[in-house]
């Protein structure tokens, strides 16, 4: 790692206040970003340490408003709280195969939105790939079996994260805070695929962060499951997962939703395929047929048309759980 | 306050002892435990958070100390494999924690590499849960690779643990 | 009086005359009598040190005043160095001292007069090294050092090597002929046959990844060099580091007290040690040179890719021919491990042809990793073997009985030292409920999962031999010390040795200490080839027997009792019912340290000495999502007497997780264009974790001493358990699916490509 200054505000305004001068960057968990440093990938000047600001940390569910998540919260307690299993399952679902105990534990909910991709070529400091400012993407012609089947523009990335699909499942929104005030949107539009002069999976703003995590009330009566293959039994960025979400009412489904990591360069939907699950049974041949619509549009890569099987199966078995 | 980027003063509490430490910000705790206290413990494997053979408990939670920085301990207790022997010069194992006993006995380690990483691990399961089943015991140490194999012995040491400490 | 004789060791494969120095005579076997120590589970006796953190591994050697180095590691596949400018990193505050090819004096290094090459060869590959206060600071003045590289054509991947488009990287090609066996008439069998198959496998490169990486910290006083080093072999690290800096052996030291792991890739010196020594006789101070997990995976060893062809025959229900062509990717190694070698010799099949190929590429230099060219080449002959009895209809297993039951080496007619194999096929079959296998599989656990069983058979080396020493110390406490040349690379060498010591000795185990991995004691042999108990325990016995018998004898002078009258048991000198605690008598000699030697004496140049074993696996498979479960694992290995059941057991296991790894997860990705490894860490590289632990593992020996391998009947179990569970397990997804997969590791990708073919086949 590159020599660097540090300091642990316990203010919000005061970290923010930090991280416009200069080459300033957010320390929560540090499982992604001190890898990035390690990796010369990032070298910045200081590191503003986040987990002394009061308040960002801990979950509250008041009834009717929604659960609200502090985007300090370290992962594992997402994934130990007996309530929260309750309240939202497929939070520990997810993140009961995403990394290990001990990343979970020093991992944060802002940190896992925010990490920055797996892809290999991006990984390696000597490959200055297009997402670093080059001219190509080097998994196209080069070892491609992890990357992207569907979805991707100038790079074929995947989005790793467990959590996001998930969240997604059940409409989450972030609140950020930054320079230019707070903003709200929803999760979902946290991510773009990487492209023209975008070249980086957020549209965070410099200086700015995520303060909270939002589910809406309405989306915690949807019954959800998380389905997730590694290529071994455990700790393993996810070859495809998938979160799928519906409220069941009588046997139908309702507001479906089927949320895809490690496909495509972004959490990977397909809102006609959502929209023609609505009121159905999810009988077999509609998940069938729902998963060959998702993976229609997929162009895979030479190494990587495995993930079109296994992307069709687990979108079939995880909308089946639904009624199961 | 920004601190560094040179070497400076740390105040951590280590296996329960204040210790004092002169170094720069980017020192990991798993560099500052090693080279500033004698601490080898604790192994350095891939240094980036894949391998769990640093693992160390901070605030009774198990960590890696490779992705932690030293300067962010500052307050917290960090606990290692050497604070599990209350007295090294006890007469054979008589100082041994009752993991490490259990490593012992039921051969649970080949080079021994990983072994520190794994028994911090599994004293930190035992410490939320005492009686672990096999599968809490994999799902502690899933992100504790071992290279010799020595798994079904380690899972068996971790389940024999809690049992011995009932 | 010393005398030379000739000796004939098996080692990794292949088999070795020389000459050897022993004395006296050896000691009769073994009896077959109720023994203290051996046969008996023991508890590491190094399991403190282990568990509590206080082992010292090289890694963790701190000196004062030591520097930390780094190696500037070449980024190009193949290139030519032209020019390094290391002006900006020699001005950064705390850089001490920098090497490269136009600096650093020569040093002999595996064929070469140097270890930084004017043409470097893989991506890499060593072009400098920066000493530093610290390890970031060295790191940062790597990123200072400007070099000028002209590129040249490179070549990585093994099939594009052969092929004619490659750029020739040597004058004689990429590809060289490195074994060969023929024995009967192929063509004709084939001629005549019933059913032939005819198929290519693959296996890819896999990493050792011992979590000690690689490395060395030197210290020079002015006149000695010591070298703590991470090693499977201090006098081969010791004898490395004469060649490359002139320096006699007597002023050379090589310890190597605990070690993370090596699986046969620290077998000598490196240039991380040669750089360290370099660096402490220039410097005047300690050198650590530590290899990173990435720079572990690029220059450190690996496990050769191989294209392997082979074509079976068959006739009433024998195989009558065996064809084996194999290409093994070197990189840019000197040799090349021989997946033909289990070919040769597991069956006796009367008409064989062999050929092994290396092929040299721009990538890191392969090593030996456990049983190297037996994992790859066992993988594809057991995978025809299936093939070839699902052809013709037979059970595979009732097969492999057909031609695994000779006494005799069918490769060179030699007789074997002894030979269970079909005792192993039986325990297996048994274990495993061989008779519940269905041709097509059975039904899984859930919908879309299907379950099958398969089986492997394997043959290694494991006999050991000459030279090696040890001497047992006896203190005028009673408690002994052995001290052999040795390692532990942690097999529990320390053990099994006190183990022997102590049980011939007549003291007890916790009153024995074990001192290995120092080049100031007696030679040991390389640990590697599974070779070390048999090779210093013999060696071991005979030292102890001839403390025991000075001891005897002063006690026999102490008593003034006839030494035929008195024994040594559990550290009592025993005369006609009266007992007397050794110490007791020793604190009355003035000599009161007895020191008893011992020497390896030479294997019967007329036998093989070989291991045997067999693995059978179940397996479920996913149809739908190729994901593979491996349930049940029996493990079956004949290597003679077993020292520690404990211990041994572990070591089984072991093996079959490693192989699970390398039938399953494990593959190195290298870039063609740039020749760049994608995966040198273990995020990207899968080693199995505890979740991949087959469900069940059961381990067996068929536990009789081999009575003419050595004075205890041992045979080694380091490599055996990895060699055959690749082939059963790809064996048992064939049976459960219909799906042969020919490439390992099975991954998803190749499973659902294969249950594709299968599927339109079917």
């Amino acid at each position: 790692m590159n020599a660097f200054s540090y300091a642990r505000p316990r203010a919000l305004a005061d970290a923010l206040r930090m991280l416009r001068t200069g080459a300033a960057s957010a320390l929560a968990g540090g499982t992604d970003l001190l890898g990035l440093m390690k990796d010369g990938l990032a070298r910045p000047d200081a590191l503003v340490d986040l987990t002394g600001i009061e308040g960002l940390r801990g979950w509250s569910h008041a009834r009717g408003k929604g659960l609200r998540i502090g985007a300090l919260t370290p992962l594992v307690e997402l994934e130990t709280d007996e309530t929260l299993a309750k309240t939202m399952p497929i939070l520990r679902d997810s993140l009961r195969d995403a990394a290990t105990l001990q990343l979970r534990t020093m991992g944060t909910v802002g940190g896992n939105l925010l990490q920055r991709n797996r892809c290999w070529y991006f990984r390696d400091e000597g490959t200055v790939c297009w997402l670093k400012g080059g001219t190509r993407c080097f998994a196209v012609d080069g070892e491609n079996r992890y990357h992207a089947i569907i979805g991707a523009r100038e790079c074929a990335m995947v989005s790793p994260s467990d959590l996001v699909p998930a969240l997604i499942a059940y409409d989450a929104e972030i609140s950020l805070t930054g320079s230019r005030g707070e903003r709200r949107m929803k999760l979902a539009d946290l991510f773009v695929a990487p492209h023209g002069s975008q070249r980086r999976e957020h549209t965070l703003r410099p200086a700015e962060l995520i303060v909270e995590v939002r589910v809406p009330e309405a989306a915690l009566a949807r019954k959800g499951t998380y389905l997730k293959a590694m290529d071994r039994k455990a700790w393993s960025f996810a070859l495809v997962s998938v979160a799928a979400a519906a409220r069941i009412d009588r046997g139908v489904a309702r507001d479906v939703r089927i949320v895809m990591g490690g496909v495509a360069p972004v959490p990977w939907r397909v809102l006609a395929a959502e929209k023609g699950l609505e009121g159905s049974a999810l009988d077999d041949a509609a998940c069938t047929d729902a998963a060959e619509r998702i993976l229609s549009g997929a162009t895979p890569l030479r190494d990587n048309g495995y993930k079109v099987t296994l992307a069709r199966e687990l979108v079939r078995r995880a909308l089946r759980s639904l009624v199961s | 306050m920004l601190r560094g980027p040179g070497a400076i003063d740390l105040g951590l509490t280590v296996n329960g002892e204040a210790v004092r430490v002169h170094v720069p910000p980017r020192r990991t705790l798993l560099d500052t435990l090693r080279q500033s206290l004698g601490l080898t413990g604790s192994k350095r494997v891939c240094d980036e958070g894949t391998c769990g053979a640093c693992t160390v408990i901070v605030d009774d939670r198990p960590v890696y100390a490779c992705m932690t920085l030293a300067i962010a301990c500052e307050g917290k207790h960090v606990e290692t494999i050497e604070g599990l022997t209350k007295d090294a010069s006890g007469e054979g194992e008589r100082g041994l924690h009752p993991v490490q006993r259990a490593f012992i006995d039921a051969d649970a380690f080949q080079c021994g590499f990983c072994t520190p990483g794994q028994i911090m691990s599994i004293v930190a399961l035992l410490r939320a849960t005492p009686s672990p089943t096999e599968d809490d015991v994999r799902r502690a140490v899933a992100g504790n690779l071992c290279r010799c194999g020595a798994y079904p012995n380690i899972v068996a040491a971790g389940v024999n643990a809690g049992r011995r400490k009932k | 009086m010393p005398r030379v004789v000739k000796s004939r060791e098996e080692f990794e494969g292949e088999v070795y005359e020389s000459l050897v120095l022993v004395e006296g005579s050896d000691l009769p076997q073994l009896d077959g009598a109720e023994h203290t120590q051996i046969a008996h589970a023991r508890r590491r006796i190094d399991g403190t040190q282990r568990v509590s953190g206080h082992a010292r591994y090289t890694q963790d050697i701190y000196l004062p005043g030591m520097l930390f180095v780094r190696v500037l590691r070449s980024p190009y596949p193949r290139a030519r160095v032209r020019r390094i400018d290391t002006k900006k990193a020699e001005a950064l505050p705390g850089v001490r001292g920098v090497l490269h090819r136009f600096n650093a004096p020569k040093a002999a290094f595996r064929g070469e007069d140097t270890i930084f090459r004017e043409e470097v060869r893989f991506v890499g590959d060593e072009v400098a090294a920066i000493a530093a206060d610290d390890e970031d600071t060295a790191a940062e003045a790597l990123r200072l050092v400007e070099v000028d590289y002209e590129l040249l054509p490179h070549v990585v991947d093994l099939e594009e090597a052969i092929g004619d488009m490659a750029p020739p990287l040597e004058t004689d090609g990429n590809v060289a002929e490195s074994a060969t066996h023929k024995r009967g008439d192929v063509r004709k069998a084939i001629r005549d046959a019933d059913a032939v198959i005819d198929a290519t496998y693959r296996t890819s490169t896999q990493l050792h990844n011992s979590l000690e990486t690689h490395g060395a910290v030197a210290t020079w006083d002015g006149e000695r060099l010591t070298v703590y080093e991470s090693t499977q072999h201090v006098f081969g690290v010791r004898q490395g580091l004469r060649t490359a800096l002139g320096l006699p052996f007597s002023k050379i030291r090589v310890i190597c007290d605990y070690m993370g792991g090596g699986f046969g890739s620290k077998g000598g010196v490196g240039k991380y040690s040669i750089v360290a020594s370099l660096f402490a006789m220039r410097l005047g101070r300690p050198i650590r040179c530590i290899l990173t997990r990435d720079e572990e995976n690029l220059a450190a060893g690996n496990r050769s890719a191989t294209l392997q062809q082979l074509r079976l025959a068959g006739k009433d229900g024998r195989i009558t021919a065996i064809e084996h062509t194999s290409w093994a990717n070197a990189g840019q190694g000197k040799w090349v491990a021989n997946p033909t070698g289990p070919t040769n010799t597991i069956y006796d099949v009367p008409n064989l042809t062999s050929k092994s190929y290396k092929v040299i590429t721009n990538a890191g230099a392969l090593s030996a990793f456990r049983a190297p060219g037996y994992v790859e080449g066992t993988f594809a002959l057991e995978s025809a073997v299936d093939e070839l009895a699902i052809k013709m209809g037979v059970d595979p297993l009732a097969l492999r009985r057909k031609h695994a039951g000779s006494p005799k080496d069918p490769m060179g007619g030699k007789r074997y030292s002894d030979k269970h194999l079909l005792e192993c096929y039986r325990i297996g079959a048994k274990e495993i409920g061989w008779e519940r296998r269905r041709s097509g599989g059975l039904r899984g656990s859930a919908l879309y999962r299907r379950r099958g069983i398969g089986m492997a058979t394997q043959i290694w080396g494991g006999g050991g031999g000459p030279p090696a020493y040890a001497t047992v110390h006896v203190n005028p406490d009673g408690t002994a010390v052995v001290t052999a040349g040795t390692q532990d690379i942690g097999t529990g060498t320390r053990t099994v040795l006190a183990q022997v010591c102590a049980d011939e000795l007549g003291v007890d185990l916790a009153d024995v200490d074990v001192r290995i991995g120092d080049t100031e004691t007696p030679y040991g042999p390389i640990s590697a080839g599974s070779i070390t108990l048999a090779s210093v325990g013999p060696a071991v016995r005979i030292a102890a027997r001839d403390a025991k018998e000075q001891l005897l004898g002063a006690a026999a002078g102490v008593l003034e009792t006839p030494k035929a009258e008195l024994r040594l048991e559990a550290g009592m000198i025993v005369s006609k019912g009266a007992r007397t605690r050794l110490g007791e008598i020793l604190g009355k000699v003035d000599n009161n340290t007895v020191i008893g030697k011992g020497g390896r004496h030479p294997n019967d140049p007329d036998l093989s000495q070989r291991t045997f074993g067999a693995h059978f696996a179940e397996v479920e498979v996913d149809v739908r999502t190729g994901e593979i479960s491996v349930e049940h694992v029996v493990a079956v290995h004949d290597i003679g007497r077993i020292v520690n059941p404990l211990t041994a057991r572990s070591q089984v296991e072991g093996g079959v997780l490693q192989a699970v790894g390398f039938a399953l997860t494990e593959e190195r990705f290298l870039d063609r264009a740039t020749g760049r490894v994608m995966n040198g860490n273990l995020e990207n590289y899968k080693v199995p974790t505890v979740r991949d632990v087959p469900a069940k593992i059961t381990v067996k020996f068929v536990d009789r001493p081999d009575r003419r391998a050595n004075n205890l009947g041992v045979k080694g179990l380091g490599e055996p358990p990895i060699i055959p569970t690749a082939g059963a397990i790809a064996n048992a997804v064939a049976n459960a699916t219909g799906a042969r997969v020919r490439h390992a590791p099975l991954t998803r990708a190749r499973v659902l490509e294969a249950l594709a073919v299968a599927g339109a086949r079917a």
